[in-house]
């Protein structure tokens, strides 16, 4: 990693880092001024981070998604950037704070992964970037629709309680949830659409015969499947708490399934990062 | 600490009874109504010789704060004054009543304003009565040097309200229940909200939702006429008591107050509700005593159904976090109770410090006029300051030191009266 955008990587990582200790302390003691710490920290590690991705696909001449390291770097952000949004709508600051345990340690994580080789020049193609690009901003909202679904459930528990307890004075309203929970979920799942789409596309092109018996594919095509159930069991029985939040854990599983599990225990197309 | 053990022996005394002292059997006989306050007050300065007065009469406490020259004889007299005016026998009230002076008198009007003293502690009610009284004492002008004390009670009020959550968590049943109904539902605008019954507290509760922003307001009553009278008062619909079940699908909050013995919403029923509502959140709230809800209807998913205890048991908690929050406020009080004095005694030491200057000119330009003679304007004018300044050198190191004690020594103020008799200063 040339120097520039190493010590801009350096810097966002520091204060994801400054941010998680805050949001952590701010959890604890329920302190303003460590809340507040927390999301200016994460709003500029969230701004270097986004320097960081413009100044790497300026050195490397194309478009930062081409070894895991990257694609983990690029998923943090979007992770990043749904919570950001979420926060800065809601104004609720466990939304906010939620993703930094995530980012922080996938920020680390990708330093322990060695340089990988460069994807092979055939899979350099807009289909490829956009099938990524569409496929990790989808994982990234179905994060977030994972979160809202525990942060709803335990705002549910706590309201049927009737107990006040000082830990979830600070969750957001119910409803507040239940909105994000819905809005995510249908935006992941049209990512995801767009994403899988743009893979076959490019996948009737320029692949090989057999495809689709890739086990990777075939992992996508059913977490799709499962994010089509759940919006259609919301949408028409209402799912919300326990159900829901049961829904898009597995959904979630089925999503890191997909990412890292299908490339590890079976051998296919996808396992060329 | 201040400068009344020395030169000026006047005090702030402050004699009173609250309900922290008395229970309510005394308080209502002691209290002055407040249309009688004004001839209280006027009889209060002629017979305890006090035309520095004040009094807050609410039905948690009765207070009188003055100003006087002799404050022991003074707390006599308000105390002989309190027995005589309400025809009680002579030290029937000492049990009940505090009396304080100086700093500890300081310290419990700042208290009283923070609302720190409340029943209810963090109440903003008493901070308007005190300001009633402070007004109707200023149009009798009986206030006198107490115009120093109250303004700046309602500023360390003020204070305490701005930089503590004191009063911040809601403790009453109809605020609780507004607050809760934010916890399930975020802003209230566009939710609506229904009232069964015409029970008073749950009229309350219904005006406050009406005033967090919900949007429509249905009123259902056994009797057509009471629930159309509920609902102008509510700027809301009345509907006919057989139709509110078909209602509910569309309904955010549920308020219920009825007479009835028996309950009004079953388990079954608000299933159905549930179920047509996709089990978006509903939020009942049973007012009435006995219930009126099927206490079983909690067990539906995303309903939220709250009795009158449940809603108390929240009304503990936040009085509890309220106490917390006192802490804080305390402190608040200490820091406000020495800058007051510390305040006072520099003004105090004010009208000396220019006697002091003013004797050093004097002194320094007595022999000017025999010394001036023959000279030019101009030479006059260069000796006069010279003089000035003189004058100004020799007091300034002294003037510095009182300034300093009287800010921030006040165990030294005896040295200061020494300078004052030195040389010869009148008291202010």
């Amino acid at each position: 990693m040339p120097a520039v955008s190493g010590l801009i990587f350096n810097a966002a990582f520091a204060f994801y880092a400054v941010g998680l200790f805050h949001s952590i302390v701010a959890f604890f003691s329920k302190g303003k001024l460590s809340f507040r710490i927390a999301i200016y920290s994460e709003v500029l590690a969230f701004v270097l981070h986004t320097a960081f991705l413009v100044a790497i696909g300026i050195e490397l001449d194309h478009f930062p998604l081409t070894n895991l390291r990257e694609v983990l770097v690029f998923f943090a952000w979007t992770v990043t950037l749904c919570f950001l949004l979420s926060f800065w709508r809601y104004r609720s600051q466990m939304m906010g704070m939620f993703s930094l345990p995530l980012v922080t340690t996938l920020m680390l994580g990708t330093a322990w992964i060695k340089s990988t080789n460069p994807a092979p020049e055939m899979l350099r193609s807009s289909w490829v970037y956009l099938h990524i690009t569409c496929l990790i901003l989808a994982y990234g909202l179905f994060f977030l629709t994972f979160i809202t679904s525990i942060l709803y459930l335990a705002q549910q528990r706590r309201l049927k309680s009737k107990r006040f307890n000082l830990f979830y004075d600070r969750l957001p309203p119910l409803l507040t949830m239940d909105q994000t929970f819905q809005r995510s979920l249908i935006a992941g799942f049209c990512f995801m659409t767009l994403g899988l789409l743009a893979g076959v596309i490019w996948a009737e092109e320029q692949w090989a015969a057999g495809w689709h018996t890739d086990p990777k594919v075939i992992s996508a095509f059913v977490t799709w499947l499962i994010y089509l159930g759940l919006i259609y069991l919301r949408l028409s029985a209402g799912w919300r708490g326990k159900k829901a939040a049961m829904g898009s854990l597995l959904g979630f599983l089925s999503v890191l399934f997909t990412f890292f599990g299908a490339r590890l225990f079976f051998e296919g197309w996808h396992s060329f990062y | 600490m201040d400068l009344s053990q020395t030169g000026d022996d006047s005090d702030l005394v402050l004699v009173g009874l609250s309900h922290k002292t008395a229970p309510i059997e005394i308080r209502e006989k002691v209290s002055i109504p407040e249309a009688h306050l004004e001839d209280v007050t006027q009889r209060l300065r002629e017979s305890c010789a006090l035309p520095e007065s004040l009094i807050l009469s609410t039905c948690n406490r009765v207070e009188v704060v003055a100003h006087s020259d002799r404050p022991e004889d003074s707390v006599h007299s308000i105390t002989e004054f309190l027995h005589q005016h309400h025809s009680l026998k002579p030290s029937f009230l000492d049990s009940f009543l505090y009396r304080l002076h100086g700093p500890s008198a300081v310290r419990h009007v700042f208290r009283v304003a923070a609302s720190l003293d409340s029943l209810v502690i963090g109440e903003a009610q008493i901070l308007g009565q005190m300001k009633q009284a402070y007004q109707a004492a200023r149009e009798l002008g009986s206030l006198g040097r107490l115009e120093r004390l109250v303004p700046q009670a309602f500023f360390v009020a003020k204070r305490v309200r701005r930089e503590t959550q004191v009063g911040m968590s809601p403790v009453s049943i109809s605020s609780v229940a507004v607050e809760l109904a934010e916890q399930i539902f975020g802003r209230l605008k566009g939710k609506s909200a229904m009232l069964i019954g015409a029970g008073n507290m749950a009229e309350l509760a219904a005006q406050n939702f009406r005033r967090s922003g919900v949007t429509t307001m249905l009123v259902a009553n056994r009797t057509l006429e009471t629930a159309q009278d509920l609902a102008v008062r509510l700027d809301g619909r009345a509907i006919p008591f057989d139709e509110l079940g078909g209602h509910l699908v569309n309904t955010d909050v549920v308020l219920v107050s009825t007479g009835a013995p028996h309950y009004i919403l079953m388990r079954k029923q608000m299933e159905k509700v549930l179920k047509q509502r996709k089990y978006r959140p509903l939020f009942l709230i049973d007012i009435a005593v006995p219930r009126n809800i099927d206490p079983a209807c909690d067990d539906v998913e995303n309903l939220f159904l709250y009795d009158i205890d449940d809603l108390q048991q929240v009304v503990e908690a936040n009085m509890a976090e309220r106490l917390e929050n006192a802490r804080e406020a305390e402190e608040i009080i200490d820091q406000e109770v020495e800058k007051f004095f510390r305040r006072r005694s520099s003004e105090q030491v004010g009208p000396m410090v220019r006697e002091l200057i003013d004797l050093f000119e004097d002194v320094c330009l007595r022999d000017f006029s025999s010394l001036a003679n023959g000279m030019t304007e101009q030479d006059q004018q260069r000796l006069e300051k010279h003089l000035r300044q003189s004058a100004h050198r020799l007091a300034h190191p002294l003037i510095t030191e009182i300034k300093r004690v009287a800010a921030h020594d006040p165990d030294r103020l005896d040295e200061v009266e020494l300078v004052r008799r030195a040389f010869d200063l009148k008291n202010e």
